[in-house]
């Protein structure tokens, strides 16, 4: 997908209703059944052909190396544009949990700061709306991301509390018809969403679209944001990736999380950053990097229908080869169909044993 | 000389937590009312947390304007209409027609059920009360509506009960409730801090609860020393406050550290307002 100007497309699509605003106050229909079947749930217009976008695998070993140079050379190689325009890095901090890996690493987060800076953005904040804790400081804090941050002179926004603005959606695979998104998500030229590669015990993966849940703003819609659970998880997936629209993407594999994740996996030493421009293309090749198969993650599949590329042939690999690069991420029994690995794939990585994440 | 050290003559009093965070609290109104951020556009959550804790009688009117046809109140984003707030206003509002039909609304709004399932165990008959209409049940909506009940409803005894059922459902294994999740895909999920304070701000002095408040009780002298927040600091000085424990005095030095840096969120600082000061007794519950 060609980098755009995010705001720009915002207000041609029509997507920014005018101005921010208070959330209403007045009453409505209850959900009533957030479900939507068509074939095309999704407006043509809104939506470019995704072209040929380029994903870069890139072998990392830790997180001790020179991240914020690799950071940099992996946005370039993609073919990154941020000079001059504001930047919203959105890692996952959905909870905190020091017995596992839940979070992307925070040293990911300063070094991406610093490669965003190098790369000209005119400004960049890190923000999140944990999906499972009210108290974010707690979050930031304990994780030791307010402290990386600090030490790069960044901003932090809670996206559970900012202001909001109404984004209608463009992609209706829920009957949600609008979200409320963080004015900080809406405005920024750039939003990068950098996830944790994980399995999910309801989704198969979460990568850079799931990720952006985090964008949704718990007082309006809970902790967890239940309310996407209710409209459709898989669909809710969709519909609000389709919204926020992240540009671009950095995928945390150094160490991912692998079985019951997204909270109470086991973390795998996977080894690799995965830097891309179309989410459904960076997700695609971070399914293929993990042994799983990325037509059989739902998100991922219909994402791959309008809102970006999931035709292998049709993305241009930069970097290491994805399937070379992989790690079988081990998945509960109800996935086992994902998998393309151990039997079939590599296995690249090394399954760390840090034992039980709840013990 | 700048600082002359304790007991100087320069020395500024010592000023009390809730004079503080009142004071701090108080800066950050818009307007009659409460954004969850300083200045930012009132929302009901906040305003009603805040006019408990400053005795704001403009803030109530405030509430009083913003109360819905059905009674409740909230935020409405497209066809989701987010009800959480209606708990805590209905303890913020005099007593009269808008505070009666707010409760009058929890009763006829219990959260949605799901058929019994292995994976996310629970117990469908207890319901509790959600973030938002339609959606399921979780700890804090319902902690909410349990004091709510039993401070202004005391004869609402099926909801009570049904409140107690709830948490003693999502009780986490060794006491204390995260956001509302025992277990999932047969793991047992761990307390938080905040919302173990959340269920027992809402059991506090309640007899047939009295198990749920022992293990809780354990759980957030456990949590409440390693989730250092502005939010789990205060709730938890408002839990151990109105349970009348001693644990409370640590938990306000604590606090005490906490207004010394960055000022928290609106609605943190409203809670450490309430916790620490004359408006906490307007969530208390006789024994």
């Amino acid at each position: 997908m060609t980098p755009m100007d995010r705001r720009t497309f915002l207000r041609r699509a029509g997507i920014v209703a005018a101005g921010s605003a208070a959330v209403g106050l007045g009453a409505g229909a209850a959900i009533p059944g957030l479900l939507r079947r068509l074939d095309r749930p999704w407006d043509d217009d809104a939506f470019p052909p995704p072209g040929r976008p380029k994903v870069l695998v890139a072998r990392v070993a830790s997180y001790d190396v020179d991240l914020e140079t690799t950071v940099e050379e992996g946005l370039r190689e993609v073919g990154a544009s941020l000079a001059g325009r504001s930047v919203l890095l959105k890692p996952n901090f959905v909870e905190y949990d020091p017995e596992t890996v839940i979070n992307t690493d925070p040293r990911l987060v300063a070094a991406t700061v610093l490669a965003v800076r190098r790369l000209g953005a005119s400004s960049v904040l890190v923000a999140e709306g944990p999906g499972h804790r009210r108290d974010t400081p707690f979050v930031v804090s304990a994780s030791g991301l307010g402290e990386r941050l600090g030490e790069v002179g960044a901003r932090f926004v809670d996206l559970n509390l900012a202001p909001v603005t109404r984004v209608p959606l463009h992609a209706r695979f829920t009957e949600l018809g609008e979200l409320w998104l963080p004015a900080p998500v809406v405005d920024a030229d750039v939003v990068i969403s950098m996830p944790k590669m994980k399995t999910h015990h309801w989704a198969g993966a979460t990568l850079s679209m799931k990720n952006c849940f985090g964008c949704v703003p718990g007082r309006i819609y809970g902790w967890p944001k239940n309310v996407l659970h209710w409209a459709g998880l898989q669909e809710a997936i969709v519909d609000v990736a389709s919204a926020v629209r992240p540009e671009l993407q950095i995928v945390d594999g150094i160490v991912g999380m692998e079985g019951n994740g997204p909270i109470d996996g086991t973390p795998v030493q996977a080894g690799v950053l995965v830097f891309g421009t179309d989410p459904v293309a960076t997700d695609s090749t971070a399914a293929v990097v993990m042994g799983l198969d990325p037509a059989g993650i739902w998100h991922v599949s219909e994402a791959g229908r309008f809102l970006g590329q999931a035709d292998p042939e049709q993305i241009v690999q930069v970097g290491e080869d994805p399937e070379r690069s992989m790690t079988s991420f081990d998945v509960l029994p109800v996935f086992e169909d994902l998998k393309t690995g151990p039997d079939g794939g590599g296995d690249a990585g090394a399954h760390v044993g840090l034992g039980d994440a709840n013990a | 000389m700048l600082w002359p050290g304790p007991g100087g003559a320069d020395t500024p009093p010592v000023r009390s937590l809730y004079e503080r965070s009142a004071e701090t609290l108080d800066r950050a109104r818009t307007g009659d009312a409460f954004g969850p951020t300083p200045g930012a556009e009132p929302e009901p959550e906040p305003t009603a947390l805040a006019a408990i804790a400053l005795d704001d009688d403009a803030a109530r009117r405030w509430l009083t304007d913003a109360q819905r046809p059905d009674g409740s109140f909230g935020l409405t984003a497209g066809p989701v209409e987010n009800d959480a707030p209606t708990g805590l206003a209905a303890l913020a509002l005099p007593p009269g027609d808008e505070r009666e039909r707010a409760l009058d609304h929890l009763v006829a709004t219990p959260a949605r059920t799901l058929p019994p399932d292995p994976v996310v165990p629970h117990d469908p008959n207890v319901p509790g009360w959600g973030w938002a209409l339609g959606t399921a049940g979780w700890v804090e909506p319902t902690s909410r509506a349990l004091l709510a009940f039993r401070r202004l409803r005391p004869g609402a005894t099926t909801q009570i009960d049904g409140a107690v059922g709830f948490l003693a459902d999502r009780e986490c294994v060794g006491g204390g409730w995260n956001f509302g999740n025992r277990s999932v895909y047969y793991v047992d999920l761990p307390p938080f801090g905040q919302t173990t304070a959340a269920g027992l701000i809402g059991l506090h002095a309640l007899a047939s609860g009295y198990g749920l408040v022992l293990g809780g009780v354990d759980a957030l002298r456990r949590l409440w020393p390693v989730e250092r927040g502005p939010l789990t600091l205060a709730m938890s000085l408002a839990a151990f406050r109105l349970l009348g424990l001693s644990d409370a005095d640590e938990v306000e030095t604590a606090l005490e550290r906490t207004l010394d840096g960055p000022a928290p969120d609106v609605i943190a600082l409203a809670w450490i307002a309430l916790a620490s000061g004359p408006g906490l007794s307007e969530l208390a519950v006789p024994p």
